[in-house]
């Protein structure tokens, strides 16, 4: 019945390299995504009213449409307007740009949570705007946003499973190989299933550990999905 | 307690104990006249095998030749597209009562599937783009560029056996595509130097695309091509046999290949 | 082939990104809701289990149990990809719509279940009177947002050759080579469905607030 255990054995080394191109690909497109979403976020709470509306659209579109959609248009659309990515640099900036718009919201979130009497505050001991977003509420706003933002990396981990359909040789890549090698799709994706899992506990202990290390002390907001 | 415990462990493995459960005891030809209508795979990227028409509609070499087998026998026929390398496993699990998709005979397939007679045969290309400046005069030769080609094919395990495997070609220089009309457009835009996959398609390809040339082509993983069946379904295949000879006989097969293939 | 041709061949997939969506979101709801209520009034062991459940479902990428599900068959059970995609985006969905329902059961204050009790209602009269009236609406926001996820996710059954908006506009593409038209057409149509879903759910969750209980 569990014969599909001994597929560690004989592609272990396929789905460890696998699990490494799926991390990577999991810690880019989150990086990426925090730096766009930081300043999304940003420019939805103090930008201009027309900076406030593109940031908006930005998001809705984002959030709005597939990934995979999203995808297949960096990948093989753009090269018809001359804009051509390697594989790996598509599935970069598909997961960044994507993963941004949810990252923003977040962090929209935590930024309105510290309000605008803090900004107040900072503005009359003499800080600029700007100096005041920086000094006081993103301190605190990026500490508050662990535990909804902490949601994020493991859907991001999840959601990197389609780009093998642009030739990625991630885990999920790997996964179809050895199923197309043995014939015994669901052996093989149950066992791929068991690396996902291991992955995502890993990332939630370690998401955990920071929450905890970063609590500010009387402060919290509600979490949620 | 204990009850709800169990019902999430069958839950969770559930798709585990149904492997290895697929006893067929009847011939998949009695279901097929019993329901009037033969569920056929394809995946239809590969012209001019199969192929979409202009308004979205399946044509192809494959096509009219399964859509003539079905004719003969009585039968309605029903397409499914999808993914090649999904193809034999849906197959063998009974998803599809056959599957026509320009296949070759194949060691590894015939573990788990049969293959009817041969209907036609075949010769592997290698394609590149005109901005390619390397030389590709033996087929090893491909080992030094970025090659491209669609997953689970024949042209996939020739690459992997012997390129691949014993290190002549980096794993990450070989990039496997869901489909090939998808590793043609990374062909054009430059992603891969060379494209290896059926010569009669490849034809097709230069044709569609001036920028395209095949630097080689011959039998290296190719041959023969037939029609996916499932395993030792005898009944099945002795009458799927019985129809292409008929065909073959009647030249219907020639009249195909001059139609799609200009041969 | 003019553009109207084009799009309404995209389109046309609309009806398997409608039936998946409808066959997984309203599953997931079911057995969501059932769970959810095991976990909340099932005692400790019962929300083990749940727990368990939740976790393997909400760890595993969506397209990994596609491909299980769609290939674990005997002759009894032979899932068309329609119905093996929509049935395991359902599975999926329905361990977060347990969390969702978990979140609402929990957010009614227990002592209305006390206050109930005291009136005379039994808890099960408790539970379907007082509680899940109040958790419903609770739910509506979160749903929301799963509904949109579900609609999205539904692209997915493009690995199984479901021709959805997807799937059609890749095929189109292909053959009119106009790839960047294409996938840009599915976009529009999904995002078109994303927010009129959202927005209708939104129009539901004002009409049904409870004055008292904003």
């Amino acid at each position: 019945m569990l014969t599909w255990l001994g597929y560690f054995e004989r592609f272990g080394k396929n789905f460890l390299h696998g699990a490494g191109v799926t991390l990577e690909l999991t810690a880019i497109g989150l990086a990426i995504g925090f730096v766009l979403g930081l300043l999304l976020a940003l420019a939805r709470c103090f930008g201009p009213k027309w900076l406030q509306q593109v940031a908006g659209a930005y998001i809705a579109v984002f959030r709005g449409t597939p990934l995979l959609v999203q995808l297949f248009i960096i990948y093989y659309g753009l090269p018809e307007i001359g804009i051509a990515f390697s594989q790996n640099m598509a599935a970069y900036l598909a997961l960044g740009l994507n993963s941004a718009a949810y990252q923003a919201e977040y962090l929209r979130g935590s930024i309105n949570a510290i309000g605008a009497a803090q900004m107040q505050a900072g503005r009359s001991i003499g800080l600029s705007k700007w100096q005041t977003i920086r000094y006081v509420i993103l301190p605190q706003a990026l500490r508050l946003a662990l535990p909804s933002w902490s949601n994020e990396p493991i859907s991001l981990l999840k959601t990197t499973a389609v780009v093998f359909l642009i030739a990625v040789q991630d885990l999920m890549a790997e996964g179809k190989r050895a199923a197309t090698a043995t014939f015994d799709f669901v052996g093989v994706y149950l066992a791929v299933a068991l690396v996902y899992l291991v992955m995502v506990f890993a990332l939630d202990a370690l998401l955990k550990f920071l929450e905890r290390k970063t609590k500010i002390p009387g402060m919290d907001i509600e979490t949620s999905r | 307690m204990k009850k709800y415990f169990l019902l999430v462990v069958a839950l969770v493995l559930v798709a585990s104990m149904l492997v290895g459960c697929s006893s067929e005891p009847k011939s998949v030809l009695d279901k097929i006249n019993e329901a009037k209508k033969v569920v056929v795979g394809t995946s239809a990227d590969y012209p001019p095998y199969e192929f979409l028409d202009e308004a979205g509609n399946k044509t192809g070499f494959d096509i009219d030749l399964m859509t003539e087998i079905a004719k003969r026998m009585g039968v309605e026929l029903e397409w499914v597209d999808m993914p090649f390398d999904s193809l034999v496993a849906a197959v063998d699990s009974g998803k599809l009562d056959m599957s026509i998709s320009c296949f070759n005979y194949d060691e590894e397939r015939d573990k788990t599937v049969d293959f009817s007679t041969a209907y036609y045969t075949t010769e592997d290309a290698f394609v590149v783009n005109s901005t390619f400046t390397g030389s590709v005069v033996k087929p090893e030769d491909v080992a030094n560029y970025k090659v491209g080609v669609q997953s689970g094919t024949v042209q996939d395990s020739w690459l992997t056996d012997n390129l691949v495997t014993p290190g002549l070609l980096p794993e990450a220089n070989l990039s496997r595509y869901e489909r090939v009309d998808q590793a043609a457009l990374d062909l054009a835009n430059g992603r891969i130097e060379v494209l290896m996959a059926d010569y009669v398609p490849v034809q097709a390809l230069v044709a569609q695309n001036p920028d395209l040339t095949v630097v080689y082509h011959g039998e290296l993983s190719t041959g023969p091509i037939n029609i996916v069946l499932p395993d030792g379904d005898t009944a099945l295949k002795t009458e799927v046999d019985r129809i292409i000879k008929e065909l073959q006989d009647e030249g219907f097969i020639d009249q195909l290949a001059v139609k799609y293939f200009s041969e | 082939m003019d553009f109207g041709q084009f799009i309404s061949y995209i389109a046309s997939g609309t009806v398997y990104t409608v039936g998946v969506t409808l066959v997984a979101l309203p599953s997931g709801l079911l057995i969501g809701t059932i769970l959810a209520l095991l976990y909340v009034y099932g005692g400790k062991a019962a929300a083990r289990v749940m727990n368990l459940y939740s976790t393997v479902f909400r760890g595993i990428p969506p397209l990994v149990l596609l491909f299980i599900l769609y290939f674990a068959v005997t002759k009894g059970i032979n899932l068309s990809a329609f119905w093996a995609g929509s049935l395991s985006l359902g599975i999926v969905s329905s361990a977060y719509q347990m969390e969702i329902v978990r979140g609402a059961l929990l957010s009614v204050s227990g002592d209305q279940l006390m206050a109930a009790r005291a009136i005379g209602l039994s808890r099960l009269q408790a539970i379907r009177y007082v509680v899940l009236p109040q958790a419903v609406r609770l739910a509506i926001p979160p749903w929301s947002n799963e509904a949109a996820i579900v609609i999205k996710d539904s692209s997915l059954v493009y690995a199984l050759g479901v021709p959805e908006i997807l799937r059609r506009a890749q095929l189109i593409g292909a053959s009119s080579q106009r790839y960047l038209l294409a996938y840009l057409s599915a976009a529009v149509i999904y995002f078109l469905l994303v927010f009129g879903t959202t927005r209708l759910l939104a129009m539901l969750e004002k009409k049904l607030t409870i004055p008292s209980n904003p």
